[in-house]
């Protein structure tokens, strides 16, 4: 018999503990490690936070659902990994801490760590809703939050009063831009809606190089006659619209009412705001590693930024030399060929973005996005690996390289169902393959991108058969990642 | 924004923001967008392969 661990239950947590249930026979085990009781459907957070929704539509609890699927909860945080185990044995363990302090040990033949990021708001002076002075929409409970600061300026702006709403990324190095950008456009859309847009003044700040680079270069769409870059569009949108923007700038700090931040070309910024939501810059979450003698190998396993190190190659070198098959494809652990990554928690070999430094010194790039799709694929590869190891396979068998799949985006730009419109977008592949697709880096087939109502029916259509799907409801495998 | 940073953008006519939300046209867009992400999400799948 084998117990299969899996750390975290985000979309790949959730996904890779479901198939490897559903593909193992009863005489094995899986265990979900993960420290909150609910599972969040966090590309609808964005709804919550512009008051939409309430956190219970994006959420549900997990602990039914596994006990009707066979798979153990512990609820718990993972804190260490004892790939050897240690001197009473060489079972291979990790540690967890519960919610009232105690250290439990959970031993395992396979781990799958899908830990997520670690919201690291602190790099930033300032920076977050929980002792900084920005909202965030990272966590259902700083969405609601940010809608209830939403509603209390739509209150002041029907009395009359201007409000500066500040939307974007909260450092240099940040990821999830797309999140953002949904963030601000749904903002936009609803303060039209509530009658009072005429008495905003709206910015967006963001890391990128340009518009529309999304932390993956950007893209490049066929339209009437041209091939286009993303930036074009996502300045016409924000202009159509009167939305403001900083791009190539690192907050530096957050005050009450004001960021600093730092351009590119190294001059120094500030922007005054009343409402500023800016995400954080992500980490892996501080997992810690011994080897059986108790020595820390925290370092053999993971990255100075704290995601794991899996079968990619991680050598430092230029972006001109930068390749599709420097991207993982089985998320094996280079040293443990029963660890895994997937989704957020395993480390990219570098972003996908050209990176630049301002003459400073300070990054300010976006870090490679690793969205709900390529991560529901990954974890769903890594669990059919896992899957045919406990059969008897010596290696993994399954691959889902970023670089080899597409992604279907949607969007939302508002959200009405006649009123209400989203950008539908295709990519293939995620990471551009410039030796496969010379010009672009992509397939200009299979790589668009509209904006229009349809979409919007689109999202609504995912929100709700991926929260079907992630309650493991009747028929879920055949519901695509 | 000011009047300058605008005028340099290219923004969509009247009759591409209608479309946008015009049912007929966006009923064809909703069954077109789903098979361009049904062919992507198909393809990605099959990259999801055995080695």
């Amino acid at each position: 018999m084998s117990r299969v661990v899996v750390l975290g239950a985000g979309i790949a947590g959730h996904t890779a503990a479901a198939f490897a249930r559903s593909w193992l026979g009863r005489g094995h085990d899986v265990t979900v490690v993960s420290p909150r009781p609910d599972y969040n459907w966090v590309p609808s957070n964005i709804w919550v936070g512009v008051g939409l929704m309430k956190p219970a539509h994006v959420t549900f609890p997990l602990a039914p659902v596994y006990e009707r699927a066979g798979i153990e909860f512990v609820q718990a945080a993972a804190r260490e990994i004892h790939p050897e185990g240690d001197q009473d044995g060489t079972a291979p363990y990790v540690t967890a801490e519960s919610a009232d302090g105690r250290t439990l040990k959970v031993p395992y033949e396979f781990l799958i760590n899908a830990t997520g990021p670690a919201l690291r708001f602190d790099k930033t002076e300032g920076l977050g809703p929980e002792g900084g002075h920005s909202l965030s929409v990272c966590l259902p409970q700083h969405a609601a939050n940010a809608a209830a600061a939403l509603a209390e300026e739509v209150e002041r702006m029907k009395k009359g009063e201007r409000r500066r709403f500040l939307v974007g990324v909260g450092h240099g190095t940040c990821t999830c831009e797309g999140a953002a950008f949904e963030y601000i456009v749904n903002l936009e859309f609803e303060l039209r809606h509530r009658g009072v847009r005429d008495r905003a003044e709206i910015t967006w700040i963001t890391n990128e190089y340009e518009l529309g680079d999304f932390g993956m270069g950007g893209m490049h769409l066929k339209r009437a006659g041209y091939v286009t870059p993303s930036s074009i569009f996502n300045a016409s949108l924000f202009a159509e619209r009167g939305i403001d923007w900083i791009t190539r700038a690192h907050v530096s700090k957050v005050e009450p009412g004001r960021v600093l931040y730092e351009t590119l070309d190294g001059n120094e910024g500030e922007q005054e705001f009343d409402f500023a939501m800016l995400l954080p810059p992500f980490s892996g979450v501080g997992l810690k590693a011994f080897g059986r003698d108790g020595a820390e190998i925290t370092e053999k396993l993971f990255m100075p930024n704290e995601f794991m190190r899996v079968d990619a190659d991680y050598t430092a070198k230029p972006y001109e030399q930068w390749r599709a098959a420097d991207w993982p494809r089985t998320y094996q652990s280079p040293y443990y060929e029963n660890i895994f990554a997937a989704g957020i928690a395993f480390a990219p070999p570098h972003a996908i973005s050209v990176p630049h430094k301002s003459p400073n010194g300070t990054v300010i790039a976006p870090a490679p996005p690793r969205t709900g799709m390529p991560s529901a694929m990954i974890a769903k590869a890594v669990a059919h690996s896992v899957v045919d190891m406990i059969g008897g396979a010596k290696a993994p068998t399954h691959t889902a390289s970023m670089a080899d799949m597409g992604a279907a985006c949607v969007a939302s730009a508002g959200a009405n169902p006649l009123t209400g419109t989203a950008a539908s977008m295709t990519v293939y592949p995620i990471v551009p393959d410039f030796e496969r697709y010379p010009d672009y880096g992509r397939d200009q087939d299979r790589t668009f991108g509209e904006i229009g109502l349809a979409g919007h029916w689109i999202k609504i259509l995912l929100h709700h058969l991926f929260l079907y799907k992630a309650r493991l409801r009747p028929g879920w495998r055949r519901i695509p990642e | 924004m000011d009047a300058e940073k605008a005028n340099y953008i290219t923004k969509p006519t009247r009759f591409t923001v209608f479309l946008r939300t015009f049912l007929p046209w966006q009923l064809w867009r909703f069954a077109a967008i789903n098979l361009k992400m049904i062919e992507i999400i198909r393809r990605s799948h099959r990259s999801e392969s055995k080695k």
